[in-house]
């Protein structure tokens, strides 16, 4: 009831408004003619009657008159002229707003369709699934306590058997692949002539007895890891063999291809101290060959050694 | 006589000067105010037809968007398979 009664006081209102503006628009055409009688009016009389003073005195009262009911008159029209464009750009203002609440609503329907769409396709496509891939940061060996590291972030890789077959993998690879041209030092020094690493290994292995030469062989340490270039596993290779004989071996470190470069002033310093570990241990050396000398020739030739001692 | 004559002759001739003078001031008035109403005539027209071309422009729109959007809804209520989940 109430809605109606709103709608019906709404459109008598509405209706009101409108009768006034018909009447006020109605006005203004009767007073344009009333307008141009009054004037042939008064051109009449002034012309014909005797009493011009009178006629020119009621002709500006009338003249002020129908000025300001003009001016009453437009006014009323002009404003409800303004009053009912305001009304109408209003209502399109709301209209607008209406058409887009339902083009926003037709595009999140829009959308949301495509989503069900691309849901629906999505479920039925297969993703393939690729395995991780753990690559180990450059100076890294893969000891226990990596592996211990490699567990802790979520590695399916368990057990270290796992890994001695990714070394050999990674062994494999080394062998198969062309070693690159060793980079030139940079120290002031002119480098020492340096054999090949064949021949190096060659003339080691040479003396080496075979049962030895078979437990290298099986050894990890033999074949570093790509990425085994830090000192720690160099200075122990240098230290398990102190019976390499020439010097430039235990100074120039072997260079795998695949090895990352470091800077010249790190470099050079490792170098300098694997010469001065080499000083340190050339007496020592010496020492150890007399005593193995000693200790073989005693048995056999007691005084052929003793000669020779003499001798040295 | 003669004297009296032409001063009343002068004090006539000044009244009808002032009474002149009078209605040119009136009608300068009126003048004055049916321009000033011509003004706010013109300056309404202009000021309407603004208002109007304006509000046809967005009515444009408005229709084409109206369009747009039966289309749309039309497209979408002819394939009720779109709807089917």
């Amino acid at each position: 009831m109430t809605v109606s009664q709103e709608a019906s006081n709404y459109d008598e209102v509405s209706m009101q408004k409108s009768m006034l503006f018909s009447d006020g628009l109605k006005d203004l055409k009767n007073l344009r003619m009333q307008l141009y009688s009054a004037a042939e009016y008064f051109e009449l009389s002034y012309t014909t009657d005797n009493k011009k003073k009178i006629v020119v005195e009621t002709l500006k009262d009338y003249a002020v008159k129908a000025l300001v009911n003009t001016i009453d008159h437009l006014g009323s029209v002009t404003y409800k002229v303004n009053d009912f464009i305001d009304e109408k750009v209003d209502e399109v203002s709301d209209t607008e707003l209406r058409v887009s609440c339902i083009e926003q609503r037709l595009r999140m329907c829009q959308d949301y369709m495509d989503h069900e769409g691309r849901s629906q396709q999505s479920l039925v496509i297969d993703t393939p699934k690729f395995h991780k891939r753990y690559i180990l940061p450059a100076g890294e060996n893969l000891t226990t306590t990596n592996l211990e590291k490699l567990k802790y972030f979520g590695s399916s890789l368990e057990d270290a058997d796992d890994w001695n077959q990714i070394q050999n993998a990674i062994r494999a690879t080394i062998r198969e692949t062309p070693p690159r041209p060793i980079r030139k030092s940079t120290s002031q020094t002119p480098p020492p002539r340096q054999p090949p690493q064949r021949s190096a290994t060659f003339s080691f292995t040479s003396n080496t007895p075979k049962n030895e030469q078979a437990k290298r062989s099986a050894s990890p340490n033999r074949f570093p890891l790509l990425r085994s270039g830090s000192f720690v596993t160099r200075k122990s290779t240098s230290i398990s063999r102190p019976t390499t004989p020439s010097k430039s071996r235990a100074i120039t470190p072997i260079r795998y291809p695949s090895e990352p470069r470091r800077s010249a002033s790190v470099r050079v310093a490792f170098e300098k101290e694997n010469q001065k570990e080499t000083e340190q241990q050339q007496p020592s050396k010496s020492k150890r060959l007399l005593k193995a000398l000693l200790s073989r020739r005693k048995t056999k030739k007691d005084e052929n050694l003793y000669t020779f001692l003499d001798e040295y | 006589m003669a004297k009296a004559g032409g001063i009343t002759n002068a004090v006539n001739v000044g009244i009808a000067v002032q009474a002149d003078w009078e209605n040119r001031e009136f009608i300068s008035h009126i003048s004055l105010n049916v321009r000033r109403l011509f003004e706010f005539l013109v300056q309404f027209e202009s000021t309407t037809k603004s208002k109007l071309a304006s509000l046809n422009e967005k009515l444009d729109l408005l229709e084409r968007r109206l369009e747009m959007l039966e289309v749309q809804v039309s497209t979408a209520t002819a394939n009720p398979s779109l709807f089917a989940t």
